[in-house]
């Protein structure tokens, strides 16, 4: 059993999860504040409430992961 | 990092505590038992977390356990207790300084070693191997949380191997224990999933432990608290030490997958919400520890109602010690 499979590839991604996080804290930190404005203000916690943050801080994410490969 | 969690914050289906048997089920009900945790699983788990091969790494938890055992707040007079049970041992240590032979119930394949003679058996603490009455002391560290019927094992149990004037000591991860992942990822989930699904496992909370050991019919109990926090990078190296641990999930109803980007909003909602100012995050663990006697006529006792021979309103005649006249 050698190589590079499905396993291997998947759990070296989860490794550098958080070095790639750390590059896009802004977005993170822009993301998590939405979510945690609708823990106490009126707006209920919905799907999608926070979309438009999440896809910065997706984007950067992949952008991140994309770079890194390289 | 012992300090107490500070902020709290509202995460509403917040865990759902396992409560005692308050709820109405007496020791005789046996309608349907409990049956939240794959033990199975937790077995499997636990193995591999034995045979890891830095695994030491990730034993602060129970050194900070051990310690806490080991400190005065107990008040268990020192004496000898010369059979003592160590439930679910393995790696865990703290009968040590209280005994001269442990016999220990493990779960996982290696056993811990120890310069006091120990005996592993490889059973299940909800189904104890052994006759009653024949412990003096019965221990177990971090390892109640993933009982299924806690009120059975405590009373059937753990209650049945001790001796009378037997004690057992307990800690286990309670109530608010990883309250930040909990509520994270449920944020988390319900934003980019729209519904969510248990990731932590439900615990006991301190103001029913009290309950539970009662009806368990020990006697002369003691119940501490100690919340202790632990500071991470971030989510990922957290649940890295948990898994680590021994400690992942193994409820039935958990989800076997977490979605990618529901990890990556969690890892965001996790800092932004408990986050450290210098980016790392913490998460609590609350270990409640407990201390039950089985009961022997040697032990203490309430006094008779009515046996009162001196009143509450004698107390203002109660002579001081600079002389002061006396009754």
């Amino acid at each position: 059993m050698s190589g590079s499979n499905v396993w291997s590839r998947s759990r070296e991604r989860l490794r550098r999860f958080p070095e790639l996080l750390a590059q896009c804290a802004d977005e993170a930190a822009v993301y998590g504040k939405c979510v945690a404005a609708t823990t106490t203000g009126k707006q209920e916690l919905k799907k999608d409430v926070c979309a438009k943050e999440f896809e910065a801080l997706k984007t950067c994410f992949t952008n991140a992961a994309k770079k890194k490969t390289r | 990092h012992r300090r107490p969690a500070s902020s709290w914050t509202t995460c509403w289906g917040r865990a759902q505590a396992r409560s005692g048997p308050g709820s109405g089920s007496g020791p005789g009900s046996g309608s349907g038992s409990m049956n939240v945790f794959n033990r199975e699983m937790k077995r499997r788990q636990k193995n591999w977390a034995a045979v890891l091969q830095d695994g030491h790494q990730y034993d602060y938890l129970r050194e900070e356990v051990k310690l806490g055992f080991g400190s005065v707040r107990f008040g268990i007079q020192v004496r000898s207790f010369p059979l003592v049970l160590d439930l679910g041992g393995g790696k865990s240590y703290i009968a040590e300084h209280l005994s001269k032979f442990i016999l220990c119930v493990v779960f996982q394949k290696l056993g811990r070693r120890s310069d006091i003679p120990t005996r592993s058996v490889v059973a299940d603490e909800e189904f104890l191997p052994f006759r009653e009455n024949s412990f003096h002391l019965v221990v177990s560290s971090l390892s109640l949380h993933w009982i299924n019927d806690l009120p059975r094992v405590l009373s059937e149990q753990i209650h049945r191997v001790l001796k009378p004037d037997g004690v057992f000591i307990g800690a286990m991860a309670g109530g608010d224990t990883l309250y930040e992942l909990r509520c994270s990822l449920q944020l988390a989930q319900s934003e980019r999933e729209g519904g969510f699904s248990p990731h932590v496992s439900p615990y006991t909370a301190v103001t029913d432990l009290g309950n539970l050991l009662g009806r368990a019919r020990f006697n002369m109990l003691t119940v501490d608290v100690d919340d202790v926090q632990v500071h991470y990078p971030g989510i990922m190296e957290l649940m890295t030490d948990l898994q680590g641990m021994g400690e992942s999930n193994c409820a039935w109803n958990r989800r076997s997958m977490l979605h990618r980007d529901t990890m990556l909003a969690a890892a965001a909602v996790y800092k932004e919400m408990y986050g450290n100012p210098d980016g790392s995050v913490p998460a609590t663990f609350q270990i409640l520890y407990m201390i039950g006697w089985k009961p022997h006529e040697s032990q203490a006792k309430p006094a008779r109602r009515g046996s009162a021979t001196v009143s509450f309103r004698d107390l203002a005649k109660v002579s001081r010690p600079d002389g002061a006249d006396q009754s």
